[in-house]
């Protein structure tokens, strides 16, 4: 592979980059959306308690000093102990994190496990009445809010039908619903962006080639189909991973699943900065990392862009 | 063959009763229980279980009981001894409390009056900054003098020590434990000699505790009792209808019929000891002026939300002081809907059209916005220039630290003594968490009631206090709700108005088959 090194040397610096001005941001809104210490002391506590706490934080100093520890303490690894639990950032953020991303992970590959077979076949179906009811489907999955369905898989699989919990983390059958509703709207943008992106290369003239040689039509979908859209397919699925730990918060509250959605936005209000900006941290590197790993799944789909 | 309607009916009759025959036993089973685990549906997940550091309705279900109190407040309002067996002033600012001998904390240790001494010093240890340091400002020094015996010295005559101390700020902690372990550590595993004890905290999913076999209350009913974070409503109540969670908190009014038509789950309702008020900033203009803040109050139909928004779930207040505390004057009328007067007296404060705002939360206290929503309908209808402003929790926070609400704000104050001086004067005193306005008369009555031990002394001060409150209105009444609960109906417990959430043997119990 010519120049795998350099492509990922590359990656790596700009991944550095994204990260530095992710947390860049995270601290400078964090520290615009107010003070924390109000929160921490009861109502009557007097002026002289407040400043007393604030300099305890850290919270006195001007703000480049602020930065310059916070970046010096990240290069480290150290997030700052949360404000509102009183021990390490990490170590609040990692339960959540363990959580997420059991439930970020089953919907990306629930959803990506029940889209592409159906995009497939809606395309190879196209028109007819299995393909409309599948993207009828897919467009409700896209456009029905997440809470909306929620409440409604609630109501209809558990309290009804009784086949899976109401809420809560636990065994399996906990993580159903949650990964249905958090993974619908990716299963359904994956399914449509499956279908388009086959049916265009259904009608390349290479397909017609390898139709008018007389190749089974099961290996022109194998061979020829496939493997030619799937570029398009895995570059939203990655994408949509992102989507996910997003979307992740209103599921989390709708199914109480303690996941670091919810961690964010209490922490958000409690204003615990180290916590909110370990949360983001640790999100964004998520994300970047399973974005570098589809930049080598393109390499390997396509020898085009290892090249260029 | 011919079907008549007799027939029909007969069928019908039968596949009605066979219908019926799986419903009946699955029904009366329902009614009773095997499980020897109680699980607890409540809105929000603990905070601190550090019981000096948290007030908060969700953490102190926990902290009550997992930590004893010197003296107990039971649903029925009465004080009933605790860790303390019995209690008797000497001379007007001395009580002695008998303390309980033989109580053990959950680690092992013994309990003696030293742990009561350490616990209630630390509250208002300045070092401590705990989150109750205003609940014993009375108390001028303790003496432990042997280990059954308590001493507390008020710096006046205090007649609601007692009542204080069953309340928060009076949950009992482990002197010897928390000083070898320090306060994190307590937090993170704590000790108390409460019916519960501590097993794990999974943050925002669930706290597991045991039922403590020795305790000195008796054992309860269950074997391990676990408290579950379910925020959104919908979740809660699907999972106590299912029967996964046997009790949930925080049941909307609109869902009780919900909860009692299911044939396994009924409603327990308390009368909430407190009042919710539209709290008033009577420092800003026009609202310091007496007459624009009466047509305020003159222009809430309180019978209409409490009919449309609450459902009937709530009573209509008279004044300041809720129904069933001490020295609530039945005589009172409730407060009234008067819109053309409302207009007079607003027109009589040359009142100028300025904006009046509501600050409100939406879902912080039940039903907040629409009550919100409902009542600046009903001021724009007398002519008065309302605007709702909907803010975020922690946003009401910082205002009510800062003092800068733009008008008026929900607040829920709770009646922590059974009595005005843990309601009104505890939040309107001189210096008090609510010190918007400030009236010569009102200060010096609150201010003798706190240290009179004289009870028909107190009533008059509070009844002329009350006068005083609904001339000048520091808050507009407008609700004392029902807090309602859902619970499986083989669960027996009754709801504490006070919120305290009372799983103890004398309260609570499962029904068996």
């Amino acid at each position: 592979m010519r120049g795998f090194l350099p492509f990922l040397g590359h990656r790596l610096f700009r991944a550095v980059i994204a990260l530095w001005l992710v947390s860049t941001v995270v601290f400078v809104v964090m520290r615009l959306s107010g003070d924390p210490v109000p929160l921490l002391l009861p109502p009557d506590a007097p002026r002289s308690e407040i400043f007393r706490v604030r300099a305890e934080l850290g919270l006195d100093r001007p703000l480049p000093v602020q930065y310059g520890v916070f970046l010096a303490n990240l290069a480290r690894g150290d997030f700052g102990r949360s404000i509102h639990f009183r021990e390490p950032a990490f170590s609040v953020v990692r339960g959540y994190l363990a959580a997420t991303l059991e439930l970020g992970l089953t919907a990306f590959v629930l959803a990506a496990l029940v889209a592409v077979p159906i995009g497939l076949f809606s395309a190879m179906r196209r028109n007819t009445l299995v393909d409309h009811a599948a993207m009828g489907v897919a467009l409700v999955g896209q456009s029905a809010p997440t809470f909306f369905l929620g409440i409604l898989f609630i109501l209809l699989l558990s309290l009804k039908a009784d086949l899976f919990p109401t809420s809560g983390r636990g065994d399996w059958r906990h993580l159903v619903l949650p990964a249905l509703t958090l993974g619908a709207f990716t299963m359904a943008s994956i399914a449509r962006l499956t279908r388009s992106a086959v049916l265009e290369v259904l009608g390349a003239d290479y397909i017609r080639t390898a139709r008018a040689k007389g190749v089974s039509e099961r290996w022109v979908v194998a061979k020829h189909t496939l493997k030619n859209a799937a570029i398009p397919i895995v570059t939203i699925t990655g994408l949509q991973f992102g989507t996910l730990l997003g979307g992740a918060v209103v599921t989390e509250t709708v199914f109480s699943w303690p996941g670091i959605g919810r961690l964010a936005i209490q922490s958000i209000y409690n204003r615990d900065y180290p916590v909110v900006q370990c949360t983001v941290f640790l999100a964004a590197l998520l994300f970047i990392v399973i974005n570098f790993f589809i930049d080598l799944v393109y390499g390997l789909l396509d020898p085009r862009i290892r090249a260029g | 063959m011919e079907v008549t309607r007799r027939d029909l009916l007969k069928g019908a009759a039968a596949l009605g009763a066979a219908a019926a025959v799986p419903l009946t036993p699955a029904g009366a089973r329902a009614q009773t229980t095997q499980k020897k685990e109680l699980i607890i549906g409540q809105g929000g997940d603990i905070s601190k279980f550090d019981p000096h550091f948290s007030t908060s309705s969700n953490d102190i279900r926990i902290s009550f009981n997992v930590y004893d109190n010197l003296v107990s407040r039971r649903p029925d309002g009465k004080l009933h001894p605790g860790l303390a067996t019995e209690w008797k002033t000497q001379g007007a600012t001395t009580w002695v409390f008998k303390v309980r001998q033989g109580v053990k904390w959950h680690n092992g240790d013994p309990f003696s009056s030293a742990d009561a001494k350490f616990s209630l010093e630390r509250t208002f240890d300045p070092n401590m900054k705990t989150r109750v340091n205003t609940v014993f400002t009375t108390i001028d020094r303790i003496e432990a003098p042997d280990a059954g015996t308590l001493i507390i010295h008020t710096k006046k005559p205090d007649p609601l020590l007692p009542a204080r101390l069953a309340f928060y700020g009076g949950q009992i902690v482990p002197k010897k434990y928390l000083e070898a372990v320090g306060g994190d550590t307590f937090n993170a595993k704590p000790v108390g000699t409460g019916p519960v004890q501590f097993v794990s905290w999974t943050k925002d999913d669930k706290v597991v505790l045991d039922a403590n076999p020795n305790y000195w209350g008796g054992r309860i009913d269950v074997d391990r009792v676990i408290f579950r974070a379910i925020p959104e409503m919908a979740p809660r109540i699907a999972a106590l209808l299912k029967g996964e969670v046997d009790v949930i908190t925080q049941l909307p009014p609109d869902q009780g019929d919900r909860v009692n038509a299911n044939a396994s789950t009924r409603v327990a309702g308390a009368l909430y000891a407190g009042l919710y008020v539209l709290a008033v900033n009577s420092k800003i203009k026009p609202l310091d002026n007496p007459l624009v803040k009466q047509a305020l109050s003159l222009g809430i139909d309180r019978e209409a939300i409490v009919k449309e928004l609450w459902r009937g779930r709530g009573i209509v207040p008279s004044g300041p002081i809720a129904r069933g505390d001490n020295h609530f004057d039945a005589s009172l009328p409730p407060l009234a809907y008067k819109p053309k007067e409302a207009r007079e007296r607003l027109k009589k404060a040359g009142y100028k059209n300025e904006e009046i705002v509501i600050e409100t939360t939406s879902g912080y206290t039940a039903n907040d916005k629409p009550m919100s929503e409902a009542i600046a309908a009903m001021w724009k209808d007398v002519g008065v220039n309302a605007k709702v402003e909907i803010v975020e929790y922690s946003v009401r926070a910082q205002k009510n630290r800062d003092k800068s609400f733009k008008g008026l704000w929900w607040s829920d104050p709770t009646s922590t003594l059974g009595d005005p001086d843990g309601m009104m004067w505890r939040l309107l005193a001189p210096g008090g968490p609510q010190d918007y306005w400030r009236h010569a008369k009102f200060d010096e009555l609150g201010e003798a009631a706190r240290f009179s031990i004289d009870e028909k002394f107190r009533g008059q001060a509070y009844k002329d206090m009350t006068k005083v409150f609904l001339e000048h209105l520091p808050w507009v009444p407008v609700i004392q709700p029902y807090e309602d609960y859902g619970l499986q109906k083989y669960v027996d417990w009754t709801p504490n108005p006070n919120q305290q959430f009372e799983i103890r043997r004398f309260n609570f119990k499962m029904r068996r088959a």
